[in-house]
This record gives structure tokens, sequence and C-alpha cells, in this order.
């Protein structure tokens, strides 16, 4: 006879990516490189979701540019999710993406009991809109305190101190840290941090890993960034000679 | 994705005769990456450290040695077998400025699937083997610990089951160090570590091994957590500091005896008060012993060798419910009934050797702990199993699985012979002369 058919109860784990798609983001395929990182990272999204039997990962996401919207407004299954392209286009309303957030966040809609939400932002440029009081509501919100909040800035253009803002308090010393905005400078390392984001956050925030001393402290301890792996075509030797 | 080995390519190591020929990555965590490797005609798996893994633990390498050089406990270990550093040439072939370093292991054979599905009720498992997959894991640390070594991480995430067998592989072997050697950096899993340790009073070793071992033995037998209860429902946001106080600060036993203040929620902790039941009183009690004094007192926490006696007891006594066929573990003294239809349970037929009793029940199994007492409890190496008849499953049997002859009386006082590899009818058996001293059948 087979075991019991029953399991630990979970709690739901609320992952949102908040996108920039102003129109700098068409240039020089940003906007491509976006769409093509957060489809490739679902099975691995997947994966650790399956893994992590006290969770239950939901994915939604707004995209902000003369507007704020919802882009998928559904908390959908990552196992179910199927990856609607985003375009670029228009100014950069990131104050207005953080109030849209905010709404979510309150409960209702929010369950009441849950893992902490994993709020992703995405950003090339500068807020265009009142970010100041777009983060003062969304923080209003104990949700959204507690919260891990990452952000990537694409490129050069994005604004370091806007992104720090939203994930809180800059860490001490310097280097390289997930409480510091992820500097994405090309496709290959945005998507190593939506995979880092997508996989070893929600890993961290949905099962507790395994932990060692003198981790950082937090309401959630996160995982080490991925490292800074050399280009392939490093080790084939000089190009030309 | 980049990884940081260069699939295909063959790397050589310091120390290693042949190179190795990177397959194929199974695998990557925020620790470092595992590789498929073929080394001569062998396939192994090659674990790759991140090289920030040994900037935060610069005695990794000193445990991974001293691992190799004293050999795995048991089987049930994937454990190290070869350090592994980059020869001067193989450097440059590795993705990273600073190479790193990394171990060989066996490679995970197939039909092992990690715990955490078991936990997440996503796995076809019967009792019995549930049970032994617990055995197996006791025994593992008991092994472990009498080679004055702890695990300091047990958890769900480095445990593999085998459904159909109840084996397990104990995998992340490389925090293992001498007990009391404060040298490592782990601290361990949250919801698995002992309270003294998730609380910073405490540095992992073997008693709170015991700890944690009890937490995962009480994940597999009742696919809930030994502390989530009424408690749990008051958290909203389940994060770091609600688990420290749940675990850790306020941690109550779901199923403590003396203080009902955490029961499980019959709705949202239905898994609890399904399964608990399932288990003999002794084997509860051990819970009780650990999650009771235990959780502030080491020294009252249960030892491996206890788990490893009450789970072989427990399915030494596995009966099928003859109403509804669930499998069945009832408590001698107390009425049996069945604990998924409530049906009575009839006194079944029993085994008497020397050191125990089993009940006759196709697939239990008979051991030279049930009758030799100095043999060591183990369930790898059966003596004789309960078979049905091939052709009539009416008719119970006992197969004989040593290699030796058992003489035998009939109820009719006749003599025979049960011959290995051979099976008697229970229904005529009176009494059996085994290796591990005489077997005698009690009928209810």
């Amino acid at each position: 006879m087979p075991f019991p058919n029953v399991r630990l109860s979970n709690r739901p784990l609320h992952f949102i990516y908040l996108c920039d798609c102003s129109g700098s983001m068409a240039a020089q395929g940003k906007m491509q490189a976006l769409n093509q990182a957060i489809r490739q990272s679902l099975p691995g999204m997947a994966e650790v979701a399956g893994n992590n039997p006290e969770a239950r990962v939901l994915v939604r996401a707004v995209r902000f540019a003369d507007r704020a919207e919802w882009h998928l407004q559904e908390p959908t299954p990552v196992q179910q999710l199927q990856w609607r392209d985003l375009e670029a286009g228009g100014i950069t309303a990131m104050g207005e993406a953080l109030e849209l957030l905010a709404g979510v966040l309150q409960s209702p809609p929010m369950e009441e009991r849950a893992l902490p939400p994993v709020l992703v932002l995405i950003s090339d440029g500068q807020p265009t809109d009142d970010f100041e009081a777009g983060l003062a509501t969304l923080m209003r919100q104990p949700w959204a305190q507690k919260a891990v909040r990452l952000a990537i800035a694409l490129g050069h253009d994005a604004d370091l101190e806007v992104l720090q803002q939203f994930i809180g308090p800059e860490p001490p010393g310097g280097g390289r840290s997930p409480r510091r905005p992820l500097q994405a400078s090309n496709a290959t390392s945005l998507a190593q941090y939506i995979q880092w984001a997508s996989t070893a956050v929600v890993g961290a925030a949905s099962m507790p890993a395994s932990q060692v001393q003198g981790a950082a402290a937090g309401n959630i301890p996160l995982p080490d960034l991925p490292p800074t792996v050399l280009d392939p075509t490093d080790d084939v030797g000089p190009l030309v000679w | 994705m980049t990884r940081l080995l260069p699939e295909g390519a063959s790397l050589r190591f310091e120390g290693l005769e042949q190179p190795l020929q990177i397959l194929r990555a199974l695998g990557g965590g925020t620790q470092g990456e595992v590789y498929a490797v073929r080394c001569g005609a062998e396939e192994l798996a090659l674990k790759w450290y991140l090289p920030a893994c040994l900037e935060r633990d610069p005695q990794l390498p000193r445990r991974l040695r001293q691992s190799i050089a004293l050999g795995a406990p048991s089987e049930a270990f994937l454990w190290p077998l070869a350090l592994l550093e980059p020869t001067a040439e193989s450097r440059p072939l590795i993705r990273h400025p600073k190479a790193g370093f990394g171990y060989l292991m066996a490679l995970r054979p197939a039909g092992f699937v990690g715990a955490h599905r078991h936990a997440g009720g996503d796995l076809e498992i019967s009792l019995q083997n549930v049970l032994r997959a617990g055995f197996h894991l006791a025994d593992g640390f008991h092994q472990l610990h009498l080679k004055g070594l702890c695990y300091k991480d047990i958890s769900l995430g480095n445990l593999f089951l085998e459904p159909g067998s109840g084996r397990v592989l104990i995998c992340d072997n490389d925090n293992v160090d001498i007990d009391g050697q404060g040298g490592g950096s782990v601290l361990g899993t949250p919801g698995f570590m002992a309270p003294e340790v998730l609380l910073g009073k405490a540095k992992p070793c073997a008693s709170s091994d015991q700890f944690s071992l009890a937490v995962l033995l009480f994940r597999l037998l009742t696919r809930h957590d030994p502390f989530r209860g009424q408690r749990e429902l008051a958290i909203r946001c389940l994060d770091e500091p609600a688990r420290r106080r749940l675990y850790g600060e306020e941690a109550l036993f779901i199923f403590d005896p003396g203080d009902p203040g955490n029961r499980p929620d019959p709705e949202e902790h239905a898994a609890a008060l399904v399964t608990w039941p399932i288990y003999p009183r002794a084997l509860q009690e051990l819970f009780e012993q650990c999650f009771g004094p235990g959780l502030r007192q080491p020294e009252r926490r249960p030892l491996t060798g206890q788990w490893t006696q009450q789970l072989s007891r427990c399915l030494d006594r596995r009966q099928h419910c003859p109403h509804c066929s669930q499998e069945t573990f009832p408590d001698p003294p107390r009425p049996a009934r069945c604990w998924q239809c409530g049906s009575p349970l009839p006194p079944p037929l029993q085994l008497q050797l020397n050191q125990g009793r089993v009940s006759a029940t196709a697939g239990n199994t008979l051991h030279r702990h049930h009758g030799d007492p100095l043999a060591p409890i183990r369930l790898d190496q059966p003596l004789a199993r309960f078979v049905h008849h091939p052709e009539d499953p009416r008719l119970l049997g006992l197969h004989n699985l040593s290699g030796e002859p058992w003489p035998g009386q009939l109820t009719n006082g006749q003599s025979f012979t049960l011959a290995p590899g051979k099976t008697c009818n229970l229904a005529a058996l009176q009494q059996l002369h085994s290796s591990a001293g005489p077997i005698t059948v009690l009928r209810p």
C-alpha cells in the first residue's frame, strides 16, 4: 500500500518582475535579451519550485514605460508559465510601477500567510515620474518590507541610486553584493542574474538553505552571486597574431 | 549557461594518473557544480567548488582529505574518493581566474530520487520502504558517529531514496569532520538545526546531528514538520526571524505529551494527524523524547542505535489490514485497530527467535539480529523472507535466503529440511533451526 496521500502544507511565494520597457530598451537588443533571459530561466525556476515542497511559486510581471501596467497579472504557477514578449517604447514610469505593486502586496489580495515575496526590478534608465512617492507607497506595505528586493541595472545609463533605494540601505564595504544593484553590461550577465534570482533566491526564500557562519543578516539570507565566469572565447588562446 | 569546467575536454589533476574527461554537467548550486566524468573505463561524479567557497571555508580541503583517508562509514554515503587540484597545464582550461578545486565521488545510481519529493507528497512509496529508508538513514549516522565523525548539516536536501527498496544515499559529505573539531563554518539548515545551533549557542556536533536526524526521520515518516502546528498559523511571513522563533526560541513539538499548545491544525496540518497514529508508541516516544527534554538538553536526545532498534522492531510488526489491506504496525499490548479504516486487526501469526518476534506478512524479513544477540541490527542481508505461493496467494511461506539448509519440524511432528532458496508453507510449520538459532511458529 502506498504512503498516505498527504503532504506538508505549503505557502505561496510571489515572484514579481518589474520590467523597464522604455524606448531606450529597444536599443542594442536589450528588450529581446531580457525576454530571452526570462524565458530561458523558467525551466530552472520550475525545477527549484519542484524541489521545495514548502513553497508554491507564483509569478507575475509589471511593465512600465509611459504608464505602468500588468504584463502578467494573474499569479501563475511557474510550471505553467509561458513568457509573452515585452515590447519597448515610451518613457520610464517606475514610480507608478511601484504603486501598482503596492496594490497587490496588501492583504487582501495577499494571502494571510505566505513566504517572503521576491521582487525583481530591471531598468536601463532614470525614472521619469515621481519615483520617491511610488517607493514610499510601496514601503508602507508590510509585505514589501518583508520582501526580498533585487535590482538589475542594464547597461551604463541605469540610475544606480534609485535602484539602491528600492533595495534598501547599501551594505558596508565594496564589491558585488545582492544588496546592491546587479550591473548587467551584456546579455550573458543579464541571463546569469535573472537565472540566479529565479533559482537561487527563490530557493532561499522558500526553503532555507544550509547556513554558514557569518552569513549576511537580513530576514532572508541571500545566496552568493553567480561567479564571474570567463567568456568562453577567453580560453581559445590569442584571437589574432 | 556557462560552466566552470569545459564539457568534452580532458583535464589532468595532481596525483591522479589518468586525465578526467568532463562528460556533462549534472547540476549546479550555490556551492559549486557537479559533472559526470570518465576516468579510464569508469564514470564518476566530480564536484567543483566555486572559489568563494574556499575563501569562506578554508578548512574544506583538510576535511575532504581526512574523510578520504578514513573511508565511507557505510554504503549509504556518496563519499569523497579523491581530492582534485588541477595541474598547471589544466588550469587555463578552467573558466575562472582562480581555478578552484573539487573532489571525485561515485555517480548517484539511477532510481534514487530526492527525499524532498517524498516530503512534497510527490512519490509513490510503501510505508515499509519509508520505514526502511528511516532505518538506513539512522544506521548511516550510527556508523558515521561510531567512527568519531559528525555530519553537521542533515536535511531533506542531501538525502536520496530508492522508492522500490527504501535504500538511501546521503550526499554532500563535505562538512563531515571529527566530532568536536570546531573548524568548519557550516551551521546547518534552518528547520533541521538543533535549537542551540540555530540560536548561535553551540557549534554543530554529534548531538546536534542526533536532533537533525530526528527531524529528518519525522519528515520522512509523517510528511510533516515536528514544529509546525498552531504556532505556525500565527506567523504571517515565514522568514528567518520567524523560523528562529518556530524552531528555536519558542520551539514546541506538535505532539508534546505535556503541552498541547502547538497541536496540528486539522486543515492546515492534516498530514501530521493522518500519519502520526500509524506508528507504535515506542517510536513515538523517541520523537517525544528528542523534541521534548532533548530540545534543550542535548544529552537527553535518543541515540542513533535507539532509532535503528525501534525502526527495525516497527518493521517486524508490519501486518496488512484484512479490511482495507493497508500496512499497519500494531503495538502488541494495545487492542489493535487499523489506523486507516479503524477495523480491528486480528492477532498475527508470528515467528519467535531468541532476540525478537516477526509477524508473518509477505515482504517481512528475518535477520541475523533476530536470533544472535551479538549481531548488529542490519536490514541488508536478510536470512529469510515471507512470500506468497506464486500460484496460490492464500498460501504464505518462509523463503530461506541463507546459504545453509535448515532442519525443521512440521505440526504433525514430521522432520524435514528447508534447503537454501526453498520456501516452506507456514500453515504446516512448527519449528526451524536456522543459522541464527531456533525459529518457532507462534499461532494466535
